[in-house]
């Protein structure tokens, strides 16, 4: 039998990943999930410096593990993750 | 498998706090480059992250170094704390990435001991984690430190001073200013410290305060400055002592004067600075850490966990 490589599941929609992506940044910067707007620019709107990103970053690999194995945000492509919607679209644009 | 003298000087510590004070303890690295562990427990990681090498990255492209699975182990309760002599970012980040921060603390910062001639140590943070800083986080510095200083060094009423240009009130930069404002509004009663207001750096190894609140990077330009004194006065010491066969006879007399007051200087005794912040002990020994050194590292990691220091701080920043 050919060994499972990943968790079937069902596939990601955009507002998963919304979810993901505001509820992990909620609690790097220990704030109400409903604060965070997906047109909100990272620094200016919410104060998160590049170590909160990193962070983020983190904790949306390990919530990905599982649906897309190997699922990497390239440190290259940190600096243009200006906004949650940025962030969103990345992802989108390698797991949906 | 960090440090200058690694793998050798980790393993005889390691080996020397179970063999001499009964400390459990785990090895992380590559097993087949430590030698005879004495019957510890290692675990396998095929990677090390150099000393030079950005910590950050390296956190992240490096999953399988001996720094990131000694902050798993952390995480996932294989360990209760973590010590290591190698690169201070990547243990920093580590430690922030995989075991996490403590919820109420913004920033974890490096808290490390200064000696001084009373006896009791100067805590001083943040000695380097966090370069630029604002008001609040040195408040939970203050917080942290004043916690550490108690458990620690068992110092009943921690006296917490702002690092300043000037004793009084109003001295110092816009970020010293604004946090004197926020260090003078809480009530250190009800954590059992006290705030004295601003202190200079030349009272880093007096009596003035207890625990010594700043940014990290001038924490850390206070304590490399503290650190090259201390050597350069020990070295002109030494070569004052060997200058003649009358000053050599006269220091052997001195010797055993001298030698408390060297152990009392010797960062090595004082077992690393400490991580405070995150879910989980964290010590960051020096570079150059001997068997010694990271034999004290360990004794004080276990002494952190044994009191709980991690809960401790927790309480503080969210009371």
């Amino acid at each position: 039998m050919p060994a499972e490589t990943h968790v079937e599941q069902n596939p990601l929609g955009r507002d998963d990943v919304v979810a993901i992506v505001r509820d992990r940044l909620a609690e790097i910067l220990e704030i109400e999930p409903s604060d965070i707007n997906e047109g909100d620019a990272f620094q200016e709107d919410l104060d998160a410096d590049s170590l909160a990103l990193i962070e983020l970053v983190e904790a949306i690999e390990e919530e990905l593990s599982e649906r897309a194995v190997g699922f990497r945000i390239e440190d290259d492509d940190l600096e243009d993750l200006k906004t949650v919607r940025d962030a969103v679209d990345y992802v989108m644009a390698r797991v949906g | 498998m960090g440090g200058d003298n690694a793998p050798d000087a980790i393993v005889a510590g390691a080996r020397r706090a179970v063999e001499e004070r009964g400390i459990p303890v785990v090895l992380v690295g590559r097993e087949a480059e430590l030698g005879d562990t004495g019957g510890i427990p290692v675990i396998e990681a095929s990677q090390v992250i150099a000393m030079d090498d950005d910590p950050g990255s390296s956190v992240r492209t490096m999953k399988d170094s001996s720094l990131v699975r000694a902050a798993e182990a952390v995480r996932d309760d294989v360990a209760s704390a973590m010590v290591s002599a190698g690169n201070t970012g990547a243990t920093m980040a580590s430690a922030l990435l995989r075991t996490g921060r403590i919820k109420g603390v913004s920033r974890p910062a490096i808290a490390t001991p200064i000696p001084g001639p009373s006896g009791n140590p100067t805590v001083l943070l943040d000695a380097g984690a966090n370069a630029e800083c604002k008001a609040e986080w040195l408040v939970q510095f203050a917080l942290m430190g004043s916690v550490f200083s108690q458990t620690r060094f068992n110092i009943d009423k921690p006296r917490i001073g702002l690092l300043s240009i000037g004793e009084e009130a109003g001295k110092g930069s816009p970020l010293v200013k604004e946090t004197w404002g926020l260090l003078d509004t809480v009530d250190w009663d009800a954590h059992g410290a006290e705030f004295v207001g601003n202190v200079e750096g030349r009272d880093l190894m007096g009596d003035e305060a207890d625990v010594v609140v700043t940014d990290g990077f001038t924490g850390n330009v206070a304590l490399k400055s503290v650190e090259g004194t201390a050597k350069n006065i020990i070295a002109a010491l030494l070569e004052a002592f060997g200058s003649t066969p009358e000053a050599q006879a006269a220091s052997e007399q001195l010797l055993p004067a001298l030698l408390p007051l060297y152990q009392r200087f010797n960062a090595d005794s004082y077992g690393g600075a400490m991580l405070l912040g995150t879910k989980g002990v964290c010590i960051i020994s020096h570079g150059s850490s001997g068997d010694e050194a990271m034999l004290n590292a360990i004794s004080v990691a276990a002494e952190m966990v044994e009191s709980d220091l991690v809960g401790k701080i927790q309480t503080a920043v969210n009371a």
